[in-house]
């Protein structure tokens, strides 16, 4: 008996320009094609390999974005080491890579394809290029290489990118806030007569970039599995390998905003945990300060976040929710004590939380897996308030 | 199994049920139809990398196998019949999910049933063969129903005031100024379907086996449950540059000419979908219309899930430089580059899963897999850019 075949699809004639560049996408560098003056620059560099070091001495090779100007202990961190960005500001990122090619996508913030850092649709930078974009919301968001993404990303490759509002009171002086705090980040603001008063001050900043990584994963090459290159026959089948596992993501090890715990270890997360992001994931705050949480899914799987104390989501994918004009149609979210909620991969949430009482909050991340439903592991940590 | 053998009669993609739908083209007739024939068969549908994989498909009235099946589209309240024949060798069924009084029940091998209702609530809905749950699905047996509303200018009968908002303001605010060559509002007709599902060909590979041996199928949910493990990811059965380059799954249009997506997930694998360059609105999950419309940039679709967007087509908002130049005018030089043989013009951005494992073929050949195009055309004033004719 025959069976019908349906055919995958044909490349039409005159698109094979554009399916040859969808597998093999061009190296370009240098200025960028329409400069503006910048107000704000700094620079990245792409890929440096670092050991992240387990608590029970173990060690996993990571792939970190390096950057050059920071204090020599900061520079090649895991995450990446965070941007921060005065809200309008027009930046000028100068990107450089060495060896191989790769690009930096800026999650959240919406450029032109050039400087949107997706390789298929533009190029890889190769040697360095001036990205340039000019982000209009203050808010969340991530940055991280575009290229073979499943691996590069899954391999560290990324960092976090915080758009900072003005002061309110000052509002035609660009700032940026210290990691940890304090600071001030867009909300609603019910009272607002202009758009920067959409604003609040908070005294404590924490991340929760909650990631997991699959130690097989991390002796493989730059271009695992990649298709072959033939500008004739760009989707030939003999093009694809067939034997790759990048679609076989077993988590073993399970990290909040780079301090990891091997699956098997249930120790809660503290700030002595790691001198740069402890005191980020498990934060003190004083009854009657303000505490921000930006949350991330830096993973492939499901997150899922519970507090044990009332918090408000002032914020998702780094837009404040409410703020006209864009987000006329939204609302604050309550988020009473214990309710969970849940992120896929690259979805960020900003939460404030206001404690009235001293002494320590609990909180979870549950990672679980995005076929079966099964928990994986349950991180905790604490939010340690204190009376003064 | 050597593809040359055998007689190539359909090519993958979305197609709506129609009797004027012919050969590989899909239809834009807003036919509304309230009778419809479906026949459950099989056929070898060919994945990205070239490898046929055996699908059980709802095929349309021309028996042409499909997967997904082909798009049922109907109007709120009107009465619908669906006549179902069962051409494989085990029960089959076909029903929509969450909508009472559509399911035929089994329906044994060589045999049909027909069911009648009324079109739900606009809307966005999933069909399928609820049989064995998950196996009948997950091998091919499931489609996209819509519902148009009978009025109003959103895609609901009953908006709520947030989605009714949000509807009215388009091409009538500073914030969404209107494409100067149409009227203002979202164009009912510019929306696109995007079901995406997940296929690992282990499953396919059994029942292929039973169907050869002309036996009923021997695949067990509950070893599919425990062991699904996706090589292929597809989007209305296509995947990496020929979804990308699908005119029915890309997104194209000028600035100030929003779209509707209509997103479903037939498998069993949590996708998070990330669009480039523009934040979008959530408007209704599952069919419910949202109260707090949110606007994001990535959003989960866990399997059975139905998600319905709105993409605004605004210019993107973090371009460096002044907002009141036109585009074309701003950035002339990147418009004008060609990287790779190709011209950096129209606009090309991704939209694809963020659950990066879903941008795998074979567990590899990064970015064959869950992926589209997001492509902006022209400036807001009606003047396009290079190469956005016939687009």
């Amino acid at each position: 008996m025959a069976l019908p075949i349906v055919s995958r699809g044909t490349v039409p004639a005159g698109e094979l320009p554009e399916f040859h560049k969808f597998v093999c996408p061009p190296g370009s560098g240098g200025d960028n094609p329409d400069p503006l003056p910048a107000t704000f620059s700094f620079k990245r560099n792409l890929l440096v390999g670092i050991d992240l070091n387990l608590p029970d001495g173990g060690k996993v090779p990571m792939w970190v974005i390096e950057d050059p100007d920071a204090p020599s202990a900061q520079q090649r961190t895991f995450p990446s080491r965070t941007i921060r960005i005065p809200q309008g500001a027009l930046v000028h990122a100068d990107v450089g890579c060495q060896g191989n090619t790769h690009t930096i996508h800026w999650h959240g913030i919406e450029p032109t394809p050039m400087n949107d850092g997706v390789g298929h649709t533009s190029f890889e930078v190769d040697g360095h290029f001036n990205y340039q974009f000019q982000p209009r919301q203050a808010g969340t968001f991530f940055y991280h290489c575009h290229k073979n993404t499943v691996l590069h990303f899954e391999m560290g490759l990324y960092g976090l990118l915080i758009i900072d509002p003005p002061d309110p009171a000052a509002p035609a002086v660009p700032v940026t806030y210290s990691v940890g705090g304090p600071g001030f980040v867009a909300r609603f603001n019910p009272l607002a007569l202009v758009s920067t008063d959409h604003a609040i001050h908070y005294d404590v900043e924490a991340f929760w970039v909650a990631d997991s990584i699959d130690s097989r994963w991390h002796t493989l090459g730059h271009n695992a599995f990649m298709q072959k290159c033939d500008d004739q026959h760009p989707v030939d089948p003999d093009t694809f390998t067939q034997d790759g596992f990048l679609n076989d993501f077993r988590p073993d090890i399970f990290v909040l905003t780079g301090i990891p715990r091997r699956i098997n270890d249930t120790t809660p997360f503290a700030a002595t945990d790691s001198p740069l992001f402890g005191s980020l994931v498990a934060p003190t705050v004083k009854v009657g300060q303000t505490l921000l949480i930006r949350v991330l899914n830096a993973d492939y799987i499901i997150q899922r976040f519970t507090l044990g104390v009332d918090a408000e989501v002032i914020a998702m994918d780094g837009h404040a929710l409410g703020v006209p004009p864009f987000q006329k149609y939204s609302n604050l979210i309550p988020l009473p004590s214990g309710t969970p909620f849940q992120l896929t991969s690259a979805m960020r949430w900003d939460l404030i939380v206001k404690p009235t009482v001293a002494g320590p909050i609990p909180a979870t991340v549950e990672f679980i897996n995005q076929i079966t439903g099964k928990l994986l592991y349950t991180a905790r940590t604490t939010i340690t308030v204190t009376q003064d | 199994m050597n593809r040359r053998n055998f007689l190539k009669t359909g090519m993958a993609g979305i197609a709506f049920l129609s009797l004027k739908t012919l050969g590989c083209s899909s239809a834009t007739d807003n036919y509304v139809g309230t009778e419809f024939d479906l026949t459950i068969g099989a056929g070898l549908f060919e994945m990205i990398d070239g490898r046929s994989v055996f699908m059980w498909s709802f095929e349309d009235q021309r028996n042409v196998p499909r997967m997904p099946g082909p798009v049922i589209q109907v109007k709120e309240g009107d009465p619908v019949r669906i006549h179902v024949y069962n051409s494989l060798k085990e029960n089959h069924s076909f029903a929509v999910l969450g909508v009472p009084g559509t399911d035929t029940g089994p329906i044994a091998p060589g045999e049909s049933v027909a069911v009648t209702f009324n079109a739900p609530a606009a809307g966005t809905y999933l069909y399928l063969d609820p049989l064995n749950a998950p196996v009948n699905r997950v091998l091919g047996l499931h489609g996209a129903m819509i519902v148009m509303p009978k009025a109003g200018n959103t895609p609901y009968g009953a908006p709520t005031s947030a989605v009714q908002q949000l509807f009215n303001d388009l091409g009538t605010t500073p914030q969404f100024p209107k494409f100067a060559l149409s009227p203002a509002g979202w164009d009912p007709a510019r929306f696109r379907i995007w079901l995406q599902h997940q296929i690992d060909p282990i499953f396919n590979n059994q029942a292929q086996a039973d169907f050869l041996a002309g036996r009923a199928s021997t695949v067990q949910a509950a070893d599919m449950q425990a062991k699904f493990l996706p090589r292929y990811f597809t989007i209305n059965g296509k995947a990496g540059a020929f979804a990308s380059h699908d005119p029915d799954i890309s997104l194209d249009g000028r600035i100030g000419q929003p779209m509707l997506v209509r997103i479903l997930n037939a498998g069993l694998y949590t996708h998070s979908n990330h669009l480039h360059a523009n934040h979008f609105y959530v408007t209704a999950v599952n069919g419910v219309v949202q109260d707090n419309v949110i606007f994001i940039d990535s959003y989960h679709i866990f399997p059975e899930d139905r998600v319905d967007w709105l993409v605004p087509f605004v210019r993107p908002p973090d371009i460096a430089g002044d907002e009141s130049i036109q585009l074309r005018n701003l950035i002339p030089n990147e418009l004008a580059m060609v990287l790779g043989n190709v011209q950096q013009s129209p606009l090309i951005y991704p939209m694809h899963c963020h659950m990066e494992i879903s941008q795998t073929a074979a567990g590899g050949n990064y970015p064959q897999g869950s992926v589209t195009h997001f492509n902006f055309l022209g400036d807001v004033d009606g003047v396009d850019y290079p190469n956005s004719n016939g687009m």
